[in-house]
């Protein structure tokens, strides 16, 4: 290597790590960089269409819809070039739109999952329909996207879904023990209505806060370590920018669905017990009858697997699969063994659904 | 760094040993850690810090909120309750917009059905004579 030939002056070792320490904490990588067309709007959310890298007579002719969590950037899924999601499926043939809920603004502090699950999702996929001329469509849901695709797949699900992929959902919160959230949601400490009276809408910024004290150390200090730690290694600090710029861009959550989050799933398992709701119908996982693949990641500290598996024995899906993969809650889809474990996994399974 | 190379050709990091025990330090406290923020105590001193501070800033909001609001009045400005009703207003009109648009697909897609269905027999249905079309041609060049 060049370091056995070189010799690097200490101090100006020092100055490059301090110049590159500087650069990723005060810049913004370059993320979402696939290219996509924005097919149609609603409010906030806007519905793209990545444009296809293969011929149509050797794509899949089933389109698929990528749905994210509403409270995080979707680009999770298209992070950076090389190690993208998004760039991997459209290499295999997939025609690929994805959902951008994009940020609640004050006029939206009362949008729930009444109106994410039966107005946003079945028009953006009436908009997919019509581009793709395909009535039939595959649905992939992460974290609370996983909730509000499942709603929809109880909801409506026969109008076309013929694929519905779970990653890391939280669906089932009867196991209060292991779940922290739902110990620091609890009525007797957190009461919803006065925050949701305080602030409208949940802000981004204590969301981010909730999501990093799970593992505090591990996210305040050990993330800044392992930089550290490779700050010499391109390729990490590339990877580690390309996240921070992720983790840092937060969304707030409508105050609408942070209550139903908090009320009627995290404190009343209402979605499991069949007791959820929306807009006067009743959500029943068994009316489910799309081909299911859930995934869990082994090592998820926001959503546990007792959240993710207990759908398996609740759907009347005759195809159905538990898949589960080492990492976490992000890591098993932006982490560096994505590429290799969990999206050919995905790739097979609907491939072989998509024809 | 001081590092120098050994006789296998890889280099001695004198810092090796103090990033292992740090590392095994981290862990440590992480194990710690995690298990502070799972139990009830933590669960129950952040309630009531969030709650200490919504009941001690509500006084200065409202107070915030209505001198905005005077002030925007006297500058015959929109407050944030009225963009707020715009905004919702607006996402009506989309609701609206995006119905039609609906409707725009379908009646396109009837058309290219229709389109694409089998076209009646000669003997069937009356066609247009060519002189008609001719003419109707010419009409077209004389207005270009």
């Amino acid at each position: 290597m060049a370091e056995d030939t070189v010799i690097t002056d200490p101090v100006t070792a020092a100055e490059d790590r301090l110049k590159t320490l500087t650069k990723v904490m005060t810049t913004k990588a370059p993320i979402a960089q696939t290219p996509k067309e924005l097919v149609w709007t609603l409010n906030k959310s806007k519905l793209y269409r990545y444009i296809p890298v293969l011929p149509k007579e050797k794509r899949h002719p089933i389109p698929v819809l990528l749905v994210f969590a509403l409270m995080n950037r979707p680009y999770i899924l298209d992070l950076r070039r090389g190690h993208s999601f998004v760039e991997y499926m459209l290499n295999k043939g997939y025609d690929l739109y994805l959902l951008d809920w994009g940020a609640p603004g004050p006029e939206d502090k009362n949008l729930r999952f009444d109106d994410y699950t039966l107005d946003y999702m079945p028009r953006a996929i009436r908009k997919l329909k019509a581009i793709s001329g395909v009535e039939e469509f595959s649905l992939l849901g992460w974290c609370i996207g996983a909730i509000l695709t499942t709603i929809y797949a109880a909801l409506r699900g026969d109008e076309g879904l013929r694929n519905l992929i779970l990653l890391t959902a939280p669906l089932d919160f009867s196991n209060k023990q292991d779940l922290t959230f739902a110990r620091w949601t609890d009525e007797r400490y957190f009461d919803v209505d006065k925050v949701l009276a305080t602030f409208g809408n949940m802000p981004g910024e204590m969301i981010d806060y909730g999501a990093k004290a799970l593992k505090p150390v591990e996210n305040y200090i050990g993330n800044y370590v392992k930089l550290w730690d490779n700050i010499d290694d391109p390729r990490m600090v590339e990877a580690w920018h390309a996240m921070n710029t992720w983790v840092t861009d937060n969304v707030p959550l409508a105050g609408g669905v942070f209550r139903q989050l908090i009320v009627d799933l995290y404190r009343d398992d209402k979605l499991m017990r069949g007791e959820l709701v929306i807009r006067g119908e009743r959500v029943e996982i068994s009316r489910i009858h799309a081909n299911l693949l859930t995934v869990i990641a082994e090592g998820d500290h926001i959503t546990p697997s007792c959240q993710s598996e207990p759908i398996m024995s609740k759907v009347s899906s005759a195809d159905k699969e538990l898949f589960r993969v080492k990492g976490g809650h992000i890591g098993i889809m932006a982490g560096s063994g994505a590429s290799k474990y969990t999206w050919p996994h995905i790739d097979g399974w609907l491939a072989s659904r998509s024809r | 760094m001081a590092e120098d190379p050994t006789h296998d050709g890889k280099r001695v990091d004198p810092m090796e040993p103090w990033r292992g025990m740090r590392d095994i330090y981290m862990a440590a406290w992480g194990k710690t850690m995690v298990d502070m923020v799972n139990s009830e105590a933590y669960a129950q001193a952040t309630g009531a810090m969030l709650d200490t501070y919504m009941t001690v800033s509500a006084p200065f909001r409202e107070a915030v909120e209505k001198a905005m609001l005077k002030t925007l009045e006297q500058l015959a400005m929109p407050s944030k309750a009225d963009v707020v009703s715009i905004a919702e207003r607006m996402t009506n009109i989309e609701m609206r917009l995006d119905d039609l648009d609906a409707k725009l697909d379908n009646i396109q897609r009837l058309i290219v059905h229709a389109g694409a269905a089998p076209r009646p027999q000669a003997g069937n249905a009356p066609q247009p004579s060519k002189e008609k079309t001719t003419k109707a041609k010419q009409a077209k060049k004389g207005k270009r």
